[in-house]
This record gives C-alpha cells, sequence and structure tokens, in this order.
C-alpha cells in the first residue's frame, strides 16, 4: 500500500502526509483476504421454468400441458368461503286453487279439487324422483306428519326463544321473517287440532351456484287449529288471545339440502294466497300520517 | 376472477351469493346503565289486573353544555305533559332546550314505534335528570405569563317517560294543617309509667 510521494514542505509534515495517504489508500482498499478469480454472479429472476426434455416440443404438446396446468391452478381466490345452506326463496310457488277451505268436499267442485293429485303435475313428478335418489326414504305419505311436528316443534321454540333449536329446524332464509321484532315480546302459541290431515301438494328441486348442488323444496297444505297471544315488553295484550282458537289454512314450504348426507327437511318459508280472509286487526289504534299541509291550506279543502 | 372482500362489498343485490360481512365485533360502544332499562320484558299480565302504564328511558350523552344550567331546564320539565314539556322548550332562550326538545321528540317516536304506545300525546315525563359528561383540561392563558386551567365541560341528559296524564302536584302545606298536625299530636300523647 506505498503511497505516492508528493510534494512535501516541511520534514515533520512529510511522515504526516505518506500516513495520511496510507489511511487513505486503506480506506478504499481494505486489507480483506479478496480472491482474484471470485466473481458474483447477477442474473434476473427465474420467471417460466421449462424442463430440458420439454424444450424443444412441437407446439399442440406444449399447448396441451399449459392447458393442464390452468386447471390444477386454482382460478378463484375465495378469501373467505361461505356455505349456502338453504336457498333464498321458494322456487316455482304453488298457486293454491281459489276457495280452497271454503268448499265442502262433498260437492262437485269440492270432489274435482280432491281429485287434484300430485300425480297431475309433471313437474312434481320430476323432482318427487330427484328427492328420492338422494333420501330413498322419503314418501309422501309418510313426510306430511314428520312436517307437522317440526311446524309445531318450530313454533313452541319461538314461543321458548330457544334459538338453538330453532335454527336446526328452521331456514336461515325463514328464521328472521320469525324472529323479526319479538326480542321484547312474550308470545305465548298452542296447537289444539289437525282438521284436515296434512297432505303433499307440491315438490320442487332447484341447483344454485353449480349443476347438481340440490336443493329439495316441498309444499305441505295443513288445515289446523291454533290459538296466538302476543304480549309487549309491559305484559300488556297486543294481539290475538289465548283461549281463542283460530282455524289456520297453510301452505308450508319445507326445505332440504339434498346433496349433504346429513341434511335436513326444514321450514322455509308460507305461501298465502291472495284470497286469504284478512288477518284480525291489533288491539291498539295506529295514526297514518297524512299529507303535508301549507300554513294557509286546511285539510278539509284539499279533500 | 380474484375479489378481495371489500370489493366484493360493491356487488348489487341481485348477485346470487350472499355477501359474507366482516362486522364481527359486538357494539361500538359500552351501554349505559339507562339504555338497559328499555331491555326489561315484564311476565304477562292477569286478566283481572290494572294495565302497567309503559316506561320508555332515553338519554343522549356528552352533550357540550354545562349540568348546572341543563339542570335548570330538567327541573322546569319535571312533572309535565310532554306536550306542555315540547311548547315551554321551544320557546326557551336556552342553548340547552333545543336539545333536550330534540330528545323528547325522539323518545316519543321510539315509544310509539318500539313500545307499544297508543296515544303520542297520553306520556307524561316522570324523571329527568342531568348528569357530569366526561371533562377536557386546557390551558386559558392569562396576562403578564399567567395561565389557568380551563374545564371543557360536557353533561348527559336523561329523561323517562311514562304513559298516562301527569299526576296531579301535591298541594301545598298550609300553615293550618300544619297547626291541626301539631293538635293531633299533642292529644296522641298517652302517659307511660303510671296507674
Amino acid at each position: 500500500m506505498g503511497g505516492t510521494e508528493g510534494h512535501c514542505t516541511g520534514g515533520a509534515t512529510k511522515q504526516t502526509l505518506h500516513l495520511f495517504h496510507g489511511a487513505m489508500e486503506s480506506l478504499l482498499r481494505p486489507p480483506r483476504a479478496v480472491p482474484a478469480f471470485l466473481v458474483v454472479p447477477v442474473r434476473t429472476k427465474r420467471r417460466l421454468f421449462v424442463p430440458e426434455w420439454a424444450r424443444e416440443l412441437p407446439h399442440e404438446e406444449k399447448e396441451k400441458r399449459l392447458q393442464s396446468l390452468i386447471r390444477t391452478l386454482p382460478e378463484e381466490r375465495m378469501e373467505r368461503t361461505f356455505y349456502l345452506a338453504c336457498t333464498a326463496s321458494i322456487i316455482d310457488p304453488y298457486v293454491p286453487p281459489e276457495g280452497d277451505a271454503r268448499v265442502t268436499s262433498l260437492s262437485k267442485e269440492g270432489l274435482k279439487q280432491r281429485m287434484e293429485k300430485l300425480k297431475q303435475t309433471a313437474a312434481s313428478q320430476l323432482a318427487l324422483r330427484k328427492v328420492k335418489d338422494h333420501d330413498p326414504n322419503f314418501s309422501t305419505k309418510t313426510f306430511p306428519e314428520v312436517a307437522q311436528e317440526i311446524y309445531v316443534e318450530a313454533h313452541n321454540s319461538l314461543a321458548n326463544f330457544n334459538k338453538q333449536k330453532l335454527h336446526s329446524l328452521v331456514t336461515e332464509r325463514c328464521y328472521p321473517d320469525m324472529v323479526r321484532g319479538n326480542r321484547y315480546k312474550t308470545i305465548r302459541w298452542s296447537f289444539v287440532e289437525s282438521l284436515e290431515p296434512p297432505r303433499v301438494v307440491h315438490v320442487r328441486c332447484t341447483s344454485v351456484v353449480n349443476q347438481g348442488n340440490l336443493y329439495g323444496q316441498v309444499t305441505v297444505r295443513m288445515h289446523t287449529r291454533q290459538t296466538l297471544a302476543i304480549y309487549d315488553r309491559f305484559g300488556r295484550l297486543m294481539y290475538g288471545g289465548e283461549k281463542l282458537p283460530k282455524d289456520v289454512l297453510e301452505y308450508v314450504v319445507f326445505e332440504r339440502y339434498l346433496v349433504n348426507p346429513y341434511g335436513t327437511w326444514r321450514m322455509h318459508g308460507k305461501i298465502v294466497p291472495e284470497w286469504a280472509p284478512p288477518k284480525d286487526p291489533i288491539v291498539k289504534t295506529v295514526m297514518i300520517p297524512g299529507p303535508t299541509l301549507d300554513p294557509s291550506q286546511e285539510y278539509e279543502e284539499m279533500k | 376472477m380474484e375479489l378481495s372482500l371489500c370489493e366484493s362489498g360493491w356487488f348489487a343485490a341481485g348477485s346470487a351469493f350472499p355477501l359474507s360481512c366482516i362486522h364481527t365485533s359486538t357494539s361500538l360502544q359500552k351501554l349505559g346503565k339507562w339504555e338497559k332499562k328499555n331491555r326489561i320484558v315484564y311476565p304477562p299480565q292477569l286478566p283481572g289486573e290494572p294495565r302497567r302504564p309503559a316506561e320508555i328511558y332515553h338519554c343522549r350523552r356528552e352533550i357540550k353544555y354545562s349540568k348546572d344550567k341543563m339542570w335548570y331546564l330538567a327541573k322546569l320539565i319535571k312533572g309535565m305533559s310532554i306536550d306542555q314539556a315540547l311548547a315551554q322548550l321551544e320557546f326557551n332562550d336556552k342553548k340547552g332546550a333545543k336539545i333536550i326538545k330534540e330528545v323528547l321528540l325522539e323518545a316519543q317516536e321510539m315509544a310509539v314505534r318500539n313500545h307499544n304506545v297508543e296515544f303520542k300525546s297520553n306520556l307524561h315525563i316522570a324523571e329527568s335528570l342531568a348528569g357530569k359528561g366526561h371533562y377536557t383540561k386546557r390551558i386559558r392563558l392569562h396576562g403578564k405569563g399567567m395561565f389557568g386551567i380551563m374545564k371543557i365541560v360536557k353533561c348527559h341528559y336523561f329523561v323517562k317517560l311514562v304513559e298516562g296524564p301527569p299526576p296531579l302536584p301535591e298541594p301545598r302545606k298550609t300553615g293550618f294543617d300544619q297547626a291541626k298536625e301539631y293538635v293531633q299530636q299533642l292529644r296522641s300523647r298517652t302517659l307511660v309509667h303510671t296507674l
């Protein structure tokens, strides 16, 4: 590391200049054991790796391999997967015939209605076959009783606010309809008797998202007698009465996720026909807001 | 089709997929005792019992006003019917009057919608309180390099509405009543430790 001898002025400064030069040189070239033949490799990032045996393939084979890779790689990155346990609505809702429970079954029209059995509708038969594929124990003769039991259990657990049981008996689409507004109220419901034996009226099957992701929906016609009393937060009667039985004709839809081997039949919704009699009014009077008036107008003039 | 969760939130309601919501936290603020009083549920009344009047609790927290000044307005309203209270507050010049009026209207709306109150005028104010909110301290500069610690003052306002006409105010005790009571006391004395 000998430095060049620059022009020096005095004897004492010559040595210092030497030392200064030497220090600078040592800073620039650190005294490490650096082999002369070391090569630091610098290259770009490896993007696509093609093995040697595949490098000289014809074009079609390369395309085939590319396609197979695309199929194995995941296309959709699902950051949070979701599981659809029920459909969002009633598929192809059953249209109940007019005057269903109004006409006695002894007259001609009543007989006609009774003859409208499940076997007439072809779509229902198709769907029934699909349901029986996945659930061999299903039968239109035994199912209505099971359905009525589920119905009664669901309403009882609604009255007792047993949420876990209600979730297992009722689908996620039906649960908010049943439970909304009831949090601070007391409900008393009881099932008196069934006026007519329930029967299956309508069967449909759908698949959601993918083909083969089957959900089965069965509509059961129930004609029953029930009592309902709803009390508000302070224990005052809001609707109905505990000792007032009412006749109720309903078309209740039950659904099951057929592809799931542990799926169960759960209540999915109700079909209320347009010709159904109107419900009783609630006990209290409700104010309906009128039209907004200018200070100069009066309501009687507007009418 | 790589969608992040925030992007998938922009989908319209017409999509077939139910949107997964990541709002997994509990309520944003801790509920105070006054708010929880609206949650008690009474058992159903028997047919012979008198009808229980509805009670609605409402409050507003952290109002930028002094609790001492708010107390005057709270004391003004206590015991009035809701219509009378709203009328008095509308023509009161204080800042707190406007705020209390908003609170009363909110409470009335809540009563009719959620608590099964039939007539919105059939309410009276059973309790009306003002409480201290959180104070923050700041420096207030005076002359000659002196400073004082200023308190930025906030208050809470609580109100309890009860269904029914307002209770009649108790009649004041007159001098004659007091005298009668005194005479009654003297007459009701008994002799002890005697034959």
